[in-house]
């Protein structure tokens, strides 16, 4: 395990906007950063990766997720769980961080909303694509430093606040009820 | 004395194992059929009963030799080694006839569907003597260097690391080249030559040996508990299967306890409705009930529906706390649900109390059924210990008294299969057939519970009486799977 190379050159990062840090002076324990990909909803965000590598490494996947919150039909947009057939099932031995973090990248760019981990993203994913863009950059604005604003949502946003509801938790009820206001205060009030 | 009254226990038992797979005729049959044909016109053949199945009970070695058997007879046929034969045959649910033909036919395109050889063979480039292993990124000499058909070399050290990971992980015939993508199996005899710590041999031949038990189509492991027979039988049924060492009872297609009439699927699909709902039925099914005339509270301690209040000797029945009078053979109601004829019209709240309403009913008599046969074991304790008593006394001998062990036995296997009916009704769609199914499940349960009643009540209910009951709820039974068990 110790003399693994895990392959994240200089020179690649920039390119690809990829990144991994070590959290303590171990290999074990490490954070990722991805850049979102442009023409995207994600577009110039900054997401952050936990990752854990496990002792079989590297004959089993790394263990990893978003730390950023995001909204996309594969990643829980509570937990940061992501769902990838290579960090599962298809994780091969001869794989890197490398691959990891790129095919996150990719995973960005080209969801799987029939194979979802958050089914409430997936099915606006589906039915309703205008809001889950507008939703998902929104989110990349406020958790990932997204540069794009989505001045139509704030204001809905600002009216839950006004109404004395948390903002996490009322961008959440927002964003789940395809931003009807109505919808996400009974939500809220039931919860 | 006690022992004594063990081997007696364990005889009866064993008598009754026989019998409930090879039906009680059976043991005359060879006799009669030596003789004219005309004598057993009546009696029931293997091929008349609906629950008759061919299947042997093996031994993890029986099970080996039959295996290698199959194994040896691909080997011979298309000289192929018995690792690639193994993989092969796995790869094709063990039919080996048609892995022949294919392999006769076209070699290439079987290994390649097996996962056997690549699509397209990688080339790896080699410049100089030695190389860098791409998982561990060391610069390896050549000859330590191996790879499969597929040509993705990687070196020793990383496959047999690879290899014990997933054998402690519990995969054994899955395990696939370490390269992206690359689909390619790891054979045994590769693995093998791989493989540096010995006690991982011997739990990769131990898992591997499990898998294919599991894919092979005639053969099935006994669920019991540590149980080691594994079942062998010619065709994937859904028939019952009595293990002879651990006394489970279970279908041979899916392998949970045996469930005619239903079947695999359905009984599943309410298996899981039941551990959902579970919560929401554990109220209902309370242990006690109050008598629908004196009100007195009233505990059900034995398996027979057919209750008499010990206060007021009102008969009723516990399920449905109606009059038991009306529960005549002709016409059981209890067992049927009434759906509301205007459900359509209803609201979405009404239709689903309605639907809620109708899980709890079938609910309640599955449950019900399940709880008597829980009981129905203390009765047959019960019966036990009064024949021992009666054979002290010198009231008749123990074969004098066997009838009744037969009755409490036969009764257990009736309300087994009443029990059974409910999944079955509940998932059947409004149909003439299901009023048929519902009509016999009734005559069923009249039968069932007159047979109970009659088996708690032995003493004073004549022998001849008890036999007759027991030959109508038998037949009933076997009426009801004869008409509902398709298959």
């Amino acid at each position: 395990m110790t003399h693994y190379d895990f392959e994240v050159t200089g020179s690649k990062v920039a390119r690809c906007h990829i990144k991994v840090d070590m959290v303590n002076d171990n290999f074990l324990e490490l954070i990722g950063e991805i850049i979102g990909p442009p023409d995207t909803a994600y577009d110039g965000g900054k997401f952050k990766l936990e990752i854990n590598i496990p002792d079989t490494y590297p004959f089993n996947p790394p263990k990893v997720k978003f730390v950023t919150k995001i909204w996309h039909p594969n990643i829980s947009s509570v937990t940061g769980a992501i769902c990838l057939d290579i960090l599962k099932d298809q994780w091969a031995a001869a794989m890197t961080l490398r691959t990891v973090l790129l095919s996150l990248q990719a995973l960005l760019a080209a969801a799987e909303p029939d194979d979802p981990q958050d089914a409430v993203v997936a099915k606006q994913y589906k039915e309703n694509r205008k809001t889950f863009t507008q939703t998902a950059r929104h989110w990349t604005n406020v958790y990932a430093n997204g540069p794009h604003r989505e001045c139509e949502l704030e204001k809905i946003l600002e009216q839950a606040k006004n109404m004395g509801f948390d903002e996490h938790k009322a961008r959440v009820a927002l964003s789940s009820s395809d931003w009807n206001l109505e919808r996400a205060t009974e939500s809220l009030l039931t919860s | 004395m006690s022992d004594e009254m063990k081997s007696q226990d364990s005889d009866a038992d064993s008598d009754y194992d026989q019998s409930d797979h090879m039906d009680d005729d059976d043991d005359y049959c060879g006799y009669y059929d030596n003789d004219t044909d005309d004598l057993d016109i009546d009696k029931p053949k293997k091929s008349d009963d609906p629950e008759y199945f061919d299947y042997e009970l093996l031994q993890i070695e029986d099970v080996e030799r039959f295996l290698n058997e199959e194994v040896e007879v691909l080997c011979s046929s298309q000289k192929i080694l018995p690792s690639l034969a193994k993989m092969l045959l796995h790869a094709h649910d063990w039919k080996k006839e048609y892995v022949i033909e294919c392999h006769s036919k076209n070699p290439s395109k079987l290994l390649i569907d097996s996962k056997v050889i690549p699509k397209v063979k990688f080339q790896q480039p080699i410049s100089g003597p030695s190389l860098v292993c791409c998982v561990c990124l060391n610069q390896v000499s050549r000859e330590m260097l191996h790879d499969l058909s597929c040509g993705h070399m990687f070196c020793g050290e990383c496959w047999d690391a690879y290899c014990q990971v997933q054998i402690q992980q519990g995969v054994t015939l899955g395990i696939s080249c370490m390269a992206k993508d690359c689909e390619v199996m790891v054979p045994e005899d590769f693995l093998y030559s791989v493989l540096s710590k010995p006690d991982l041999r011997d739990r990769y031949s131990q898992f591997s040996f499990t898998e294919y038990v599991k894919s092979h189509p005639a053969l099935r492991f006994c669920p019991g508990p540590n149980c080691p027979i594994i079942v062998k039988a010619k065709e994937a049924k859904a028939k019952k299967i009595t293990c002879n060492t651990c006394k489970s009872c279970f279908c041979f297609k899916c392998g949970i306890e045996y469930h005619a009439p239903t079947d695999c699927d359905v009984i599943k699909k309410w298996l899981t409705k039941c551990a959902d709902d579970s919560e929401t039925a554990n109220y209902i099914s309370a242990n006690t009930k109050d008598c629908p005339k004196c009100h007195v509270c009233i505990e059900k301690n034995g398996g027979c529906n057919h209750m008499q209040c010990s206060k007021c000797k009102y008969d009723f029945c516990w399920m449905c706390l109606g009059d038991w009078k009306a529960h005549g053979s002709e016409y059981y109601e209890c067992s049927r649900y009434k759906e509301n004829p205007n459900i359509a019209n209803e609201s979405v709240h009404a239709q689903a109390r309605e639907a809620l309403k109708k899980y709890l009913f079938y609910f309640e008599r599955w449950e019900n059924h399940a709880k008597s046969l829980k009981l129905e074991e203390q009765t047959l304790e019960k019966i036990t210990s009064r024949i021992q008593e009666k054979v002290m006394n010198s009231t008749g001998t123990w074969i004098d008294w066997q009838y009744l062990l037969d009755a409490a036995y036969l009764l257990k296997k009736c309300r087994y299969t009443l029990q059974y009916t409910y999944p079955y009704a509940y998932y059947m769609e409004k149909c003439a057939r299901k009023q048929l199914f519902e009509y016999q499940q009734a005559q069923l349960e009249a039968e069932v519970e007159n047979l109970s009643w009659k088996v708690e009540r032995a003493e004073i209910t004549d022998r001849g009486d008890l036999e007759n009951q027991m030959d109508i709820a038998e037949k009933r039974r076997l009426t009801l799977l004869k008409d509902f068990l398709d298959y």
